[in-house]
């Protein structure tokens, strides 16, 4: 990842009450995943390392759901829903941020692909490193 | 007769029993580009001749309003899902129904129509919602299944 310049960029829920802060390079890694949870918020994945997001609003205000084997900590605005960040099973030492909720995806190129969370034990390998921090 | 569509949110708080009243086919998917379905994810359905059933375990629903407030956006307090939208008219709920949140079968393989309504009036957005939204009963009780 040297030499990648990383921008902060700004999102949030519906409401307002809850705002973060997520730094993405040039091109961003993104997912859509078809498990049980996200299929039903739509939730589109950026996910990324600890350094490189921050609540910057409204972290009081983060209503959390947990399920299956709970290590998923789904956070969701306790007024609107919106479901702006959280947790991944996947990389819990990272975040996944929804693509949906940031303010503004100009100049955001966002390399989509589809994961298959339905058969997570399977294919949970392939996402590991997006939460990795760079040596 | 078509047989009735069922799903839920996730963790089961809320859950939605639609009889559509025509053939399932027919019944519209629409994706609505406003901020909040847009952050939803949400494809929605309504159909003035179906007939939408919703259980909420007693204290799960948490209901939004926002931009004009003439809408609660009913959310599962529980697990965040979006449900439903719905009003009141002339004592009738009327509602649409977010397909994408409770997994409503029925809808797989179609690609959601794009809609936008931001130029509506408050009376446009109203005639529109009582021509096109599901008949609705919202009864807070324990959920049987």
């Amino acid at each position: 990842m040297s030499g990648d310049a990383f921008t902060w960029r700004a999102g949030g829920c519906h409401c307002g009450g809850v705002r973060f802060e997520v730094a993405l390079g040039e091109r961003t890694e993104a997912q859509t995943c078809n498990c049980s949870m996200c299929a039903k918020t739509g939730f589109v994945h950026i996910i990324v390392p600890e350094s490189r997001f921050r609540i910057t609003k409204g972290a009081e205000r983060l209503a959390e759901y947990t399920f299956n084997t709970r290590v998923a900590k789904h956070l969701f605005c306790a007024d609107c829903g919106v479901k702006a960040f959280y947790r991944p099973r996947s990389n819990p030492d990272g975040w996944s941020v929804n693509a949906r909720c940031l303010d503004s995806l100009d100049g955001v190129d966002l390399n989509l692909t589809a994961f298959d969370g339905r058969n997570w034990e399977a294919n949970a390998h392939e996402l590991t490193h997006l939460s990795k921090e760079p040596a | 007769m078509t047989q009735p569509l069922t799903g839920h949110c996730h963790c089961g708080a809320v859950r939605v029993t639609l009889e559509p009243g025509v053939p399932v086919g027919e019944l519209p998917y629409r994706a609505c580009q406003c901020g909040f379905c847009r952050r939803h994810g949400a494809a929605t359905t309504s159909h003035p001749a179906s007939f939408l059933h919703i259980e909420a375990a007693p204290g799960s629903l948490n209901r939004y309003r926002f931009g004009r407030r003439m809408t609660d956006a009913l959310l599962c307090a529980e697990c965040g899902v979006y449900v439903a939208s719905t009003i009141e008219v002339e004592d009738r709920r009327l509602a649409t129904l977010n397909v994408t949140g409770v997994a409503l079968g029925g809808f797989d393989g179609r690609t959601p129509e794009i809609a936008i309504y931001d130029d509506e009036t408050d009376e446009a957005r109203l005639a529109r919602r009582k021509a096109r939204w599901t008949p609705t009963v919202l009864v807070e009780t324990q959920p049987s299944a």
